[in-house]
């Protein structure tokens, strides 16, 4: 497929409600409005094709997104900073009950130009499906970076030519976040967690799997985690609390005493040994761990396995 | 020396084979990567299908010169962009201007250029040199609509008139170094590679056509740079971008570097980059600190990352040029 130019004269031409609708070069559409909006109610511009479609919004004040084809139905409060993809067509609108300033871009992808540029992605693939089958909104909260490329989105003046460049540019940026954001959570699985923000779940998937290289190692401490994560151990103590329901410390002490009670059950090292080799540097210290975890001393325990053979 | 041509769309891949046996290379998932005995790197394409396609080139330390050459060819209508960076490596500090290697062919000269695609184009990649080169392919039909809205065609005439050279070049700017640099780094590994690939050639399109758009300007006022001066200027412009992390190197300096008087060399490097020198060298100094504090480094690292000695001087910098303190852009909500 090649880039679609359409004559410049037509670029300006449909007006939905107030949507400012663009052809992008690339072959997506970009429906654009701004404007302070006194008791809106807002529903995305039709595109009349099969697709999907990303609208990203800011605003101040209060915002309901209705998923429903009537006033009510189901509605959901939203936040500053979204960007939400549907499939098009599917009902979705803005609704306010005051006067607030209000900025939308939406973006509409059309089911060949997906297929095009992003079928051979598997993870498109299983955004995809998410999108048919469990939820028909996918929500992802915008950055600081995100917020600037809307908002230069929004406000693009000068050349025409550059800037219906510009803001296709701005506009592919934000739609290649909003998948790559998508992805990562999606790498992540971790439903219970009520941590909104994508960047903390992957920052604990770091520690994480930092922590079950090195939990073995004797110089493995707290420290070196937060230094190679650049985060503070009482944020980072927040977030494991949030998902793990423990302390960092006490993650990390679990993962040892679970792997010394395998040893232990392999009945090949002494125990002595075998809490040298996890990481302790001295037996009380274990026997109280492995004590707190599994309310028995690690001799009693490895008693009653061999009593069990 | 080696050639490959590259005739059409499945040119690309084929060249694979040819380079791969050439350099003793692996080829995995159509990136080549370079062993080490002939050089370091990886040479990838993308887009085949989109109908854009790029030819991604991220080497180092190459034991001969790598030539790629793209045979003329007339159905195919379509340009040939061209945008590489090419360093010496561990040059440092030294005072001496980075590219005196700029013999016949521009060997080892960082430019941006576009050149019409039925005239062919070969590209001699140097060895010993850290290079990073994106060649794009794109149809004329895409790019004269946008082209033309510019300067009435004046670029596609000049490309197209028989007596006029191969192809257009200028020397490249900071922000093809930073796409460059972010391209290379994530486009073996990114999820969404079309999408990633065709957002930066957009991006890319974009630049270039800025910079179309001065140089019209500058011509049609009369002021159009002679070749030395735009190699001077970018002798600077090189300078500039690759010591962002110590302090501004200061006018004297620059001027010998460019061999030009401080007076001429402020007022042309204004003129055809749109900056003050200084402004220049802030501008690419924040835009790598806007990329650290995207991947979530702290500020105070970053401050010193960039060479400022006090975390506040970087913050009352970065909240000149963006609007915003750093602490705000990583907190949005």
């Amino acid at each position: 497929m090649t880039m679609k130019f359409q004559d410049p004269d037509q670029d300006i031409a449909v007006k939905a409600l107030q949507w400012q609708v663009l052809s992008l070069p690339v072959g997506l559409k970009a429906a654009i409005l701004k404007g302070p909006a006194d008791r809106m109610e807002l529903t995305l511009p039709n595109f009349r094709e099969e697709g999907t479609t990303i609208s990203f919004i800011n605003y101040k004040g209060d915002v309901r997104i209705g998923t429903g084809h009537r006033p009510g139905d189901k509605e959901q409060p939203a936040s500053p900073g979204l960007g939400l993809m549907t499939v098009a067509g599917r009902p979705m609108s803005f609704r306010t009950g005051a006067a607030v300033p209000f900025a939308a871009l939406v973006l509409f992808i059309p089911r060949a130009w997906a297929q095009l540029f992003m079928g051979a992605n598997t993870p498109f693939r299983k955004i995809e499906q998410q999108l048919e089958e469990e939820t028909n909104i996918i929500t992802c909260r915008l950055g600081r970076r995100q917020l600037s490329l809307l908002s230069a989105t929004l406000g693009v003046t000068g050349e025409p030519a550059l800037s219906l460049l510009s803001l296709q540019n701005n506009a592919l940026a934000l739609l290649e976040y909003f998948l790559c954001n998508r992805h990562r959570s999606l790498l992540g699985v971790n439903p219970i967690a009520d941590i909104e923000n994508e960047d903390d779940l992957s920052l604990i998937r770091e520690v994480e799997s930092y922590i079950s290289e090195f939990y073995c190692s004797d110089t493995f401490t707290v420290d070196s985690i937060l230094k190679k994560t650049y985060t503070s151990y009482h944020r980072l103590n927040f977030l494991f609390k949030s998902i793990h329901g423990m302390t960092i410390s006490e993650y990390i002490r679990n993962k040892r005493i679970e792997k010394s009670k395998e040893m232990i059950a392999d009945n090949v090292k002494s125990i002595s040994q075998i809490a040298y080799e996890i990481g302790y540097s001295s037996i009380s210290n274990y026997i109280l761990a492995f004590k707190k975890v599994y309310q028995i001393t690690p001799g009693k325990y490895k008693k009653q396995i061999d009593s069990l053979a | 020396m080696s050639y490959v041509s590259l005739e059409n769309s499945e040119g690309f891949l084929k060249c694979f084979e040819v380079i791969a046996e050439d350099k003793s290379c692996i080829v995995s998932d159509s990136v080549l990567y370079f062993s080490g005995k002939t050089g370091k790197g990886f040479i990838t394409v993308a887009g085949i299908h989109t109908g854009i396609e790029v030819l991604a080139v991220n080497l180092s330390q190459l034991t001969d010169d790598l030539t790629i050459r793209f045979q003329p060819s007339s159905d195919a209508a379509s340009y040939i962009l061209h945008f590489d960076e090419i360093e010496v490596p561990n040059k440092g500090d030294n005072d001496v201007p980075v590219n005196t290697v700029g013999t016949p062919a521009e060997k080892g000269h960082s430019v941006v250029s576009i050149a019409d695609a039925a005239r062919g184009k070969t590209i001699v990649y140097p060895r010993e040199r850290m290079i990073r080169s994106l060649v794009v392919r794109v149809r004329k039909a895409s790019l004269d609509h946008l082209i033309k809205d510019f300067d009435a065609g004046t670029i596609g005439a000049i490309l197209d008139s028989p007596d006029s050279p191969a192809s257009l070049t200028w020397p490249i700017t900071f922000k093809y170094r930073l796409l460059l640099n972010d391209f290379m780094a994530e486009i073996v590994q990114h999820p969404f590679r079309e999408l990633f690939t065709i957002r930066n050639v957009s991006m890319l399109m974009e630049y270039l056509l800025q910079q179309l758009f001065v140089m019209q300007k500058l011509s049609d006022d009369g002021n159009s740079l002679s070749t030395q001066d735009t190699r001077s200027l970018s002798r600077v412009e090189q300078h500039l971008c690759l010591h962002y992390k110590t302090e501004f190197p200061g006018i004297e300096k620059l001027s010998r570097i460019s061999a030009m008087s401080p007076t001429s060399l402020k007022t042309k490097f204004k003129r055809y980059y749109g900056e003050t020198l200084f402004g220049y060298y802030q501008k690419n100094k924040l835009e790598h600190a806007r990329k650290l504090l995207d991947n979530k480094v702290p500020v105070k690292v970053v401050a010193t990352e960039i060479g400022y000695s006090n975390p506040s001087h970087f913050t009352l910098a970065f909240k000149k040029e963006y609007g915003f303190s750093p602490w705000h852009y990583l907190n949005p909500h």
